[in-house]
């Protein structure tokens, strides 16, 4: 057996685990839970976000949800996703009958990184086709927010959606290892919060350039004025410098627990 | 039988440093056996099986499965022959009994859709099959377990505290499909338990361990020997009193009253007759002549500091 069917299998079981959870329906939630609150401002205000002629309405409707939502949601979110999806295998006591089969360690741990990380992407989608549909539905049903006369730009806003989601990998690898590590899910959960509030107060202070839950108010906030690092944004680097760094750290640390 | 598919050499394991959980454990499992490892709660038993499979990192000893030493290099290629009931079993209770031998399957590749519901059928739970494993009571969880270890036809089966939460009927099909599967096959089954009457009926071998120590380990045969030959009655009779003296002068032995049955140690069996013959010789009435468990008081003597 290679290590890419035992790859496979372990990804392949963690949807089959997936099936009928909270962990999933979160995914749908959070992703419709902003476009739905501008979809109702929109409908009962929408004298006043008629724009002017000639204007995308579109560049202020995706703009503005994107930059108040994003940044302080994300990190909440993925804590949350993080624990939940853990949370499936530690109430069936799964770590030690998985532990107890002819498969690789490494298989389990990165199968269940792997689908996390897809959890999280599916959610980015959601969003992105919920706020189109919203604002599809908001140009049908009045004409005068000139949604249907306009296209959205996509590529600009695809991109901000990415740099916010690789600024979002070094959480994910610490709050996986946590969740993987912690039975208990107050832990992971606790910490995580704690840790993401701390980082929207902080992220106003230089230093928070190298705080992991700072990084996704960041990569929003500072714009233009981001530092780089060889024509990279430092929180892009940061980020994917942690994400690394904590899941192979965590997996060492995993590999040689006691599963008692 | 002499090939040896268990087999530890002076295992010491402990969670902390100032308790010593296992110590200097010689398991001796041999093929083809069914190894009843017998303690109290608390004495060590889950902790060992846990060190079997690796799951928890030995302080010293060795662990060999099939003639290998479990390591890094072995684990996959050992762990492939053992099918493992740990404890409570490990079920996701939000699928049903189909998904989670799936997920078990999946895991072990190579493993047929035909042989899930063959393994279902083995447990008899092929009517609940689709039922949510959180309407199962804790007799069917346990026996979805038994299930998901038997999936790759293991060659070692290891069972911890399988009965647990099983009705009396539920116990007797255990028992027997562990025989079945021994005898059919000539899987080599490890059943944990703290109760002997379990491993009395079923085990080829017992291993009894107190404090993480292992006190005896032979068959259950010889176990029933060395406890020597004498056998223990327990009679109900309508005139206990006179009855005691009767038997007193028999002198037979230790013979005593106690909450109205008269407890007797004779040498065979022919002598279970000779004191029913003595007792209806002067008119005394017997409505019940029990032999006691030796194997019981032997464990309780064992295990009781």
């Amino acid at each position: 057996m290679t290590a890419i069917s035992f790859y496979i299998s372990s990804i392949k079981n963690e949807f089959i685990k997936l099936k009928r959870t909270f962990a999933f329906w979160l995914t749908i939630i959070s992703a419709i839970l902003f476009p739905i609150l501008f979809f109702i401002a929109y409908f009962l205000k929408h004298e006043t976000n008629t724009p002017e002629a000639g204007i995308n309405p579109w560049e202020k409707f995706m703009t503005i949800q994107i930059e108040n939502s994003i940044p302080f949601f994300i990190p909440m979110f993925i804590v949350l996703i993080t624990s939940l999806i853990m949370q499936i295998e530690h109430k069936s006591l799964g770590l030690k009958h998985l532990f107890a089969l002819p498969v690789p360690k490494w298989s389990i741990y990165f199968g269940k990184l792997s689908i996390v990380i897809f959890a999280i992407i599916t959610t980015y989608v959601y969003y992105y086709l919920a706020i189109l549909l919203s604002g599809f539905l908001l140009g049908l049903i009045h004409p005068d927010l000139a949604f249907l006369n306009f296209q959205p730009e996509h590529l600009k806003y695809i991109n901000m959606l990415t740099i916010s989601f690789v600024a979002s990998l070094g959480i994910i690898g610490i709050q996986f290892w946590l969740s993987f590590r912690y039975k208990n899910f107050i832990v992971p959960l606790g910490l995580g919060m704690f840790l993401a509030i701390i980082g929207i107060i902080v992220s106003q202070a230089p230093q928070s350039i190298y705080f992991p839950y700072s990084f996704s108010v960041l990569s929003v906030s500072l714009g233009d004025k981001m530092p780089l690092i060889l024509g990279v944004s430092s929180v892009t680097v940061f980020s994917v410098i942690c994400f690394l760094v904590t899941s192979v750290l965590g997996y060492i640390h995993i590999k040689k627990l006691n599963i008692k | 039988m002499n090939q040896l598919i268990v087999n530890t050499n002076n295992l010491n394991f402990s969670y902390n440093k100032s308790e010593q959980d296992i110590e200097n454990l010689e398991l001796k499992v041999p093929k083809g056996s069914i190894y009843g490892f017998l303690g109290p709660n608390g004495s060590g038993k889950s902790t060992t099986i846990r060190l079997l499979l690796g799951l928890l990192k030995k302080t010293s000893g060795t662990v060999v499965l099939f003639g290998e030493t479990f390591n890094n290099k072995t684990r996959l290629k050992i762990l492939d022959q053992v099918g493992a009931l740990i404890e409570n079993p490990s079920l996701y209770e939000h699928l049903d009994a189909v998904d989670n031998l799936r997920i078990a399957a999946n895991y072990r590749q190579n493993i047929s859709f035909t042989r899930i519901h063959e393994v279902l059928e083995i447990v008899k739970l092929t009517h609940a099959k689709n039922k949510k494993i959180k309407e199962y009571s804790l007799g069917m969880k346990q026996r979805l377990g038994l299930a998901m270890s038997l999936l790759s036809n293991p060659e070692l089966i290891i069972l911890d505290e399988p009965t647990n939460g099983l009705d009396p009927k539920g116990i007797i099909e255990m028992r027997t499909l562990i025989k079945d599967l021994n005898e059919t096959y000539g899987t080599t089954i490890f059943i944990s338990s703290h109760l002997l009457s379990e491993i009395e009926r079923t085990c080829t071998h017992v291993g009894i361990i107190r404090n993480g120590k292992m006190i005896y380990q032979d068959t259950v045969a010889s176990l029933k020997v060395s406890k020597g030959s004498n056998i223990k009655l327990d009679i109900e009779v309508d005139l206990p009193n006179e009855a005691l003296s009767v038997l007193k002068d028999l002198n037979m032995g230790n013979v005593a009253l106690l909450d109205d049955f008269l407890q007797i140690e004779v040498c065979s069996k022919e002598d279970i007759t000779k004191v029913i013959d003595v007792l209806r010789a002067s008119k005394i009435n017997i409505y019940q002549v029990t032999i006691k468990n030796n194997l019981e008081e032997l464990f309780l003597s064992l295990t009781e500091n």
